[in-house]
């Protein structure tokens, strides 16, 4: 009895660590250390300032040191280099161009920032310098030549989220609180007034003071528009003190409260608390991050394998990891002996049919003037401790999108 | 003119908590500052890391009274740490110096509450959030009340301290001249040590109070400290009822400011705003005292 007893436990021992212990997968996977002439990439993220956005190339970071232990790019090593822009567009600036002209990075990868789309747009165009941002927010990261961001963006999900809570709540009117920053505040909610101008939904957009400490009275404003849905287009630093203050007036029992893909992180659900179990709903621009699938075990792998165990595990994470793979898939088809910046951004701009679990239909990059591939959306509800997801993977209907629309029957493909 | 006021009532009431905290860490730069002459930077980054030590033990589900009690014994002990160990070596520097030094004390706090709580969403509710006064278009928690009541309590505490007791003699006889101060038999280093412990306590307290009602991210947390400094400026770092005063007035307007169109969107600048305006009032009515 006892050694059948022993047995069993060491099986069950064994096959848990095996779970655990998943085997991260990237690169050429051969376990040779790439020792060759490195590849500079670079990447510049805000980590130092009102919210925390370094999950995306810290996760990127960790995909590169996965293929650099597994044969790097034809034994060439991937030299990273990521930088913090403290959510300063000065700072931003100044990094970049050291990346840029000083570094010579051939491309910028996983790169996720509030203000560095602004400051460096130009500056990478000029230079010929690809960027597979792994998350972009403002504007200008979705209206550049060479600025590719894998997530949908604030606008998108914002929009996602309006037509959930219209077909779902039958809401009749909105309000869209956004943070007021160049190229976002107006800009990120405008999908949301411009989708529901079309649809028989009136919407209202506050822009609010990302510095001010009180988040009472932007809700007590929102509220005296009396909407029926309130769309908090925040990073999710910003998020979670609007829910509480609009938990302290009680007002998720009156109104209807969701957001973009930046509340869709695997702590927000218990931070927010039961208050608002199936009373808050978010976009996702991604697969759900506990989604039971290959591509997802990996991305946790490397994390795993690789990454920092206090980096967070959320959508910006996934982000960061598929604009790794989109890279170093492409550089692995080069002959590694004249990787440029030249040959990489045309490589990169070839990309038609990039498939991963993550995404809801294949990536593309092409020779558009802007790029905003990640077009559809999911929308999830928050269980009191974790997210449900409540709609499949369905096109973004914002107006803005009619010539991102035109470039996908130009490339071929279908919606 | 009815019609306004029931408009505006709501941003002044929902201001009111956090103007009481903005008075309340006002009253706690005040009296280190009246003792050792010391702006303390720290204020703002001792209050967080006490917030994130609120939060672990709330996670392992200890009672709320010893969570308090904690996270209050922790900013405090840092704060004593600092004034007996570092502060007695700046001592004989002039109050600049000991200021910016409590600057570097700030960044050490901050960097090591965000590596090890990390950059994750978390909230810290405390059961006074739940029971609210209702006013019909606005709720005011008992934390907010909570917050008023200790600001007017701590006040009066803190000044029957400076006042009455022989200790509070000894502060106000090191903030007139350490040197003479010494000479005359005062122990500066235990005064100064006393002084430190009670700001330590208030950053605490504010530190719990602010995380619950802003938000508990480290990095907000340690620069709250600045609308207080605008308060205790503007209470000319010496008196504590218009410190608290000041501190409520701050909060209420940085509310309130949020019906100014075009203003809403920079209404951050309240606190610095109004510092700005005493300043200038004070350069005018009190010229001696600000060549001095």
């Amino acid at each position: 009895m006892y050694t059948q007893f022993l047995i069993a436990s060491v099986l069950l021992a064994a096959s848990h660590q095996a779970m655990a212990a998943e085997k991260a997968n990237c690169g050429l996977n051969n376990g040779k250390k790439a020792t060759g002439l490195p590849i500079p990439l670079g990447a510049v993220m805000g980590k130092t300032g009102p919210d925390d956005f370094s999950s995306s190339a810290a996760t990127t970071e960790a995909y590169f040191k996965c293929v650099n232990d597994n044969g790097g790019i034809q034994g060439r090593p991937i030299e990273y280099t990521v930088v913090d822009d403290q959510w300063n567009p000065e700072i931003a600036a100044q990094l970049a161009s050291k990346l840029v002209q000083d570094r010579k990075v051939v491309a910028m990868v996983g790169s996720a920032s509030f203000v560095e789309c602004g400051a460096n747009a130009k500056l990478y165009e000029q230079a010929g310098v690809m960027v597979i941002a792994g998350v972009g927010v403002p504007r200008e990261c979705f209206q550049s030549k060479n600025y590719v961001p894998m997530n949908a963006g604030p606008r998108l999900a914002a929009t996602t989220v309006a037509m959930y809570a219209k077909q779902r709540y039958k809401s009749k009117k909105f309000v869209c609180i956004a943070p007021n920053i160049p190229g976002l505040g107006e800009w990120a909610c405008g999908g949301v007034a411009a989708w529901g101008a079309k649809n028989g939904v009136v919407s209202e957009t506050i822009l609010i003071d990302p510095g001010s400490a009180d988040a009472s009275s932007v809700i007590l404003q929102a509220s005296s528009k009396n909407p029926d849905v309130i769309i908090l287009n925040l990073p999710k630093g910003l998020l979670t003190p609007m829910l509480g203050a609009a938990e302290q007036q009680n007002l998720g029992k009156k109104i209807k409260f969701l957001a973009p893909a930046s509340g869709y992180s695997v702590e927000l659900p218990k931070a927010i608390g039961p208050y608002w179990k199936d009373n808050f709903d978010v976009a996702l621009e991604f697969q759900p991050i506990d989604a039971n699938t290959a591509e997802n075990k990996n991305w946790l792998a490397i994390l795993n394998q690789y990454g920092n165990k206090k980096d967070p595990r959320d959508t910006f994470s996934q982000a960061g990891y598929l604009a790794a793979k989109l890279t170093t898939e492409t550089l692995l088809k080069l002959d590694p002996a004249k990787i440029n910046r030249a040959t990489v951004t045309e490589a990169l701009r070839q990309i038609s049919d990039f498939k991963s679990e993550l995404l809801c239909r294949p990536f593309y990059i092409g020779t558009g003037k802007r790029h905003n591939a990640n077009n559809f959306s999911r929308v999830a509800t928050s269980t009191g401790s974790s997210w449900a997801v409540r709609s499949e993977c369905s096109a973004v209907l914002d107006p803005e999108l009619a010539d991102i629309y035109q470039n996908e029957l130009q490339l071929g493909l279908k919606r | 003119m009815s019609d306004l006021i029931t408009f505006l009532t709501p941003y002044l009431i929902s201001g009111l908590g956090v103007g009481a905290v903005y008075a309340l860490s006002g009253v706690g730069l005040v009296v280190l500052y009246r003792a050792s002459g010391v702006l303390n930077f720290a204020f703002g980054a001792l209050g967080a890391i006490s917030a994130y030590c609120a939060w672990s033990l709330l996670e392992l589900d200890y009672p709320q009274v010893v969570v308090w009690l904690a996270a209050i014994v922790v900013s405090t002990l840092l704060s004593l740490l600092y004034g007996a160990l570092l502060a007695p070596r700046l001592a004989h520097r002039d109050r600049t110096t000991r200021s910016i030094a409590t600057l570097g004390f700030a960044l050490v706090i901050l960097g090591f509450t965000e590596w090890f709580w990390g950059e994750t969403v978390r909230r810290l509710s405390l059961p006074t959030d739940a029971e609210a006064l209702d006013f019909g278009d606005i709720r005011l928690t008992y934390t907010r009340i909570l917050s008023l009541i200790l600001a007017l309590i701590m006040m009066s505490a803190i000044s029957l301290l400076l006042n009455k007791t022989r200790l509070g003699l000894h502060m106000r006889a090191l903030a007139n001249n350490r040197s003479l101060s010494a000479l005359l038999g005062i122990a500066v280093t235990r005064i100064d040590t006393a002084a430190w412990l009670i700001s330590g306590a208030f950053a605490g307290v504010c530190g719990l109070l602010l995380a619950n009602m802003v938000r508990l991210q480290a990095t907000t947390l340690t620069f709250m400290v600045i609308p207080a400094f605008a308060a205790a400026i503007i209470g000319r770092l010496s008196s504590l009822p218009i410190t608290v005063a000041a501190g409520i007035v701050i909060g209420m307007l940085e509310a309130l400011s949020i019906t100014i169109p075009g203003f809403a969107i920079y209404r951050s600048v309240t606190p610095f705003l109004l510092a700005l305006i005493a300043m200038m009032i004070f350069a005018v009515a009190y010229p001696a005292s600000i060549e001095s």
